[in-house]
């Protein structure tokens, strides 16, 4: 069983939960003193000690129920099917039963492990010797549910049993230099065929098994992946609702690394008043010594979100990202844009998170059926909330630059630099397409102080980097 | 190393001693706490606020006999908090009224260095157990019988603490320069807990055993309504438990756990309210909800439970109606 425990760690590491060598042994420990007996009691056991992250739990869960019991399942299934199909009375079997361990005990008699516990029907003998197959890793691998014509074969010689029909036919040699009759060899006969069929069902059965634990983990792995490296423009709303809890655990980790930055820039000069007041308690001595608190200054962050059809996930994202860090920054105000532009920094105030996000970018604000006209929010940006931008704000401008051919106006953003402590474009387009037909990117660019390509979380996670590092 | 006298025999003997304490568990936290005591491991407990974490340490505690220490977490406790302290002024007060001691001491030196050489010589006095303020942990560490030392919201204290704490955690014992180690009679019974304000180290998650508690399914939270607020009837008690359940699924920035159905329950009780269909209940809803927009959202729940139930009612009625059997028992609870 400890073996079992052992594998079943690294299954759960390879499909991306965390397992330490020092909690495998807790699992262990665990199991020792839970006992094995009881199936739910087991499952918690090792949870508990293996599985730390509630996030995992459900991948545990899945991957306890393939793991622990897929390959007796296959057999039970297999062997309910052949007793359903068996034309003999219980007694009948019975006898048969007892007169094959009888043949079996001779000792001439050599034939391999798993013929013999075909043939006697041990379940328990014949998940042991399935499981060692489908741990071995080299079960022969197949794309499609059809399996392939040779897969059968070559399980079977996997198993050492290749000849199993010469195996069964030395226990029919046998049973006839006994003297038994015709008719009882031939019972015996039918009966190890269809034994042998059951052993078909069961060899299909632990391929469907392996095929299924393989997908899942490597299902698993892709979906890691691909969501890091997919374009914010093709997500589906399932997809959608992942990256949510993605951008929300990337702010929530941001936040501590923050957190401990601020604290450990806290402390500032000695703050002598105090320390003389504190030491009165102590007889004038300064045991205690008090430090000034160092006021850090907070950035301000002024988002400026195109939202027409064509870039409106990424400002999702940008939008969902940028108010849950709110607490980081002394002020965030934000904005949308298609051809006119309004400021959503209530509808944030007064709506949780994502519905307010919905309203930002659905057109309750802005009409986002206009044609994109970057020049014109510009203007509108510059005539109404110019005050806004001061030397501690960062300004973030989210949108492709394609702007119809309209006026790019890019004194705005000339003027906006100059005011501000910086300004960051994410450009949601491949980069390589910059500057083409309606681009403005280069124009743009020139007024910016940083400008990147952020099309996938990766990305993302790069430009929050930029973001905080000052 | 885990003394006898406090410990469960079983994981059934677990549930026996909770329910005793009046804490009804599921398999879940039954087997996990047995794991956790048998083993002389930490417990890391999870979920969201008020389903019975801290309740959960104290019932341990009151099952099993043993002494609750608590440490309570916040931003900027640090180990003078958590472990022990000097306690200065006991000792300024100390050296100021045995000044004519420490002058005899000290008379006839023939230096100065030869008198701080005789105080010098005395100075255990002043850094022994008397002047030491045991604060949770070396509480736990000291204490005579097995304790249950209960680590609350660590989450909220620094991540610099939590390395600190795991040194505490992997070896039970403490060292005080001017004393020597102490080590740790009875390994205690360690639980923390966390609301995931921050996620935990993985060193920190390496160590414990890892529970997570969520909120009740709808049998267990009815029985521990009727279990905590028997006054309640039977039909309201039903009433909100189902009502609850569904306003858990509902958006809210804050979901309503087991502490405000309780309160909940136990204000319609006072209120003698017979049903959730009376006018009353409206304004005990801010028991559940505690922001504006989640009171909005519960209000609109209630109204389409209530919409639910009647069509219910009238359904049963229709048919009670068609083939006249028993009274609709109940029905006078609701409008």
């Amino acid at each position: 069983m400890d073996d079992r425990i052992v594998e079943f760690a690294g299954l759960l590491r390879r499909s991306g939960v965390r397992v330490s060598t020092a909690e495998t042994l807790d699992a262990l420990r665990a199991v020792g003193t839970t006992g094995i007996g009881h199936r739910g009691t087991f499952k918690i056991a090792l949870r508990t000690a293996m599985v730390k992250r509630s996030s995992d739990v459900p991948i545990y869960d899945e991957l306890f129920d393939v793991f622990f019991s897929g390959v007796g399942q296959v057999v039970r299934a297999a062997g309910e099917a052949g007793a359903a199909a068996q034309p003999l009375s219980q007694e009948e079997l019975q006898d048969l039963l007892q007169k094959l361990a009888e043949l079996l005990k001779n000792t001439d008699l050599d034939i391999s492990e798993l013929a013999r516990a075909l043939a006697m029907q041990d379940a328990g003998e014949m998940e042991r010797i399935l499981r060692e197959l489908m741990e071995s890793g080299k079960l022969p691998r197949t794309e499609t549910n059809y399996v392939p014509p040779g897969a059968n074969r070559q399980m079977m010689e996997m198993l050492g049993a290749a000849d199993i029909g010469s195996d069964f036919d030395q226990i029919l040699d046998l049973a006839r230099e006994q003297g038994d009759s015709e008719e009882e060899i031939d019972r015996l006969r039918r009966y190890l065929e269809r034994r042998r069929k059951e052993l078909d069902d069961m060899l299909k059965g632990l391929l469907r098994l392996d095929k299924d634990q393989q997908h899942r983990q490597e299902d698993r792995q892709k979906d890691r992946e691909r969501l890091l490296e997919k374009s914010f423009y093709y997500l589906s709303p399932t997809e959608i609702r992942q990256m949510r809890d993605a951008v929300a655990s990337l702010a929530r980790r941001l936040k501590n690394v923050m957190a401990v930055r601020f604290r450990q820039t806290k402390r500032g000069r000695l703050d002598v008043s105090e320390t003389i007041r504190r030491s009165m308690e102590f007889g004038g001595v300064p045991f205690r010594i008090r430090w000034d608190d160092r006021r850090k200054e907070r950035p301000q962050v002024i988002v400026l979100c195109d939202v027409s059809d064509s870039v409106r996930n990424v400002s999702r994202f940008m939008l969902q990202f940028v108010h849950s860090l709110q607490d980081m920054y002394s002020r965030v105000r934000s904005y949308v844009f298609v051809a006119d532009l309004a400021e959503v920094t209530r509808l944030f105030k007064d709506n949780d998170i994502q519905s307010a996000i919905q309203k930002a970018i659905n057109g309750d604000v802005v009409n986002v059926y206009a044609h994109s006209d970057f020049g014109k929010a510009f203007t509108q940006f510059h005539r109404d909330h110019i005050e806004a931008v001061d030397s501690r704000t960062t300004v973030l401008i989210l949108g492709d630059a394609r702007n119809n051919y309209n006026a790019p106006q890019e004194w705005v953003l000339r003027e906006i630099k100059e005011r501000a402590k910086q300004v960051i474009w994410l450009n949601p387009e491949n980069q390589s397409t910059w500057g083409f037909g309606d681009s403005e990117m280069n124009l743009y660019g020139k007024s910016c102080d940083f400008v990147e390509e952020c099309r996938n979380l990766r990305q993302l996670y790069k430009v929050v980097d930029l973001l905080i590092a000052k | 190393m885990v003394s006898p006298d406090a410990a469960f025999d079983s994981i059934s003997d677990v549930r026996k001693r909770l329910a005793e304490q009046n804490y009804i568990c599921d398999d879940n936290i039954a087997t996990v706490v047995y794991l956790a005591t048998r083993l002389g491991k930490p417990l890391l407990v999870e979920g969201p606020a008020g389903v019975g974490k801290t309740e959960l340490a104290k019932v341990i505690a009151a099952g099993l006999g043993a002494k609750l220490i608590r440490m309570q977490c916040y931003e900027g406790i640090d180990e003078a908090k958590a472990l022990y302290e000097w306690e200065y002024a006991k000792q300024l007060l100390y050296t100021q009224v045995l000044k004519e001691k420490i002058s005899e001491v000290t008379s006839g030196a023939a230096s100065l260095s030869e008198a701080v050489d005789r105080i010098t010589a005395q100075d255990d006095v002043f850094f022994s157990n008397r002047f030491i303020l045991p604060r949770p942990l070396l509480q736990a560490i000291q204490s005579e019988t097995r304790s249950v030392l209960l680590i609350d919201e660590i989450d909220k204290a620094d991540a610099e603490f939590e390395a600190f704490l795991l040194e505490i955690l992997s070896d039970f014992q403490v060292t005080v320069p001017e004393i020597g180690t102490i080590e740790a009679i009875h390994i205690p019974i360690v639980l923390l807990t966390s609301n995931n304000a921050r996620e935990m180290s993985d060193a920190l998650k390496r160590r414990c055993l890892h529970l997570y508690i969520d909120f009740p399914s709808s049998d267990l939270e009815l029985e521990i309504i009727r279990l905590k607020v028997p006054e309640a009837s039977e039909a309201l008690a039903q009433d909100v438990a189902a009502l609850i359940q569904a306003m858990r699924k509902l958006d809210m920035k804050k979901k309503p756990s087991i502490s405000e159905t309780l309160d909940w329950a136990k204000a319609l009780v006072i209120m003698n309210a017979k049903g959730l269909g009376d006018e009353i209940v409206r304004n005990t809803l801010s028991t559940i909800a505690k922001y504006e927009g989640d009171l909005r959202k519960t209000e609109k729940e209630l109204a389409t439970f209530l919409e639910r139930r009647k069509a219910e009612l009238k359904a049963k009625e229709a048919a009670a109606a068609a083939a006249p059997a028993e009274p609709t028992d109940g029905s006078d609870l609701l409008h």
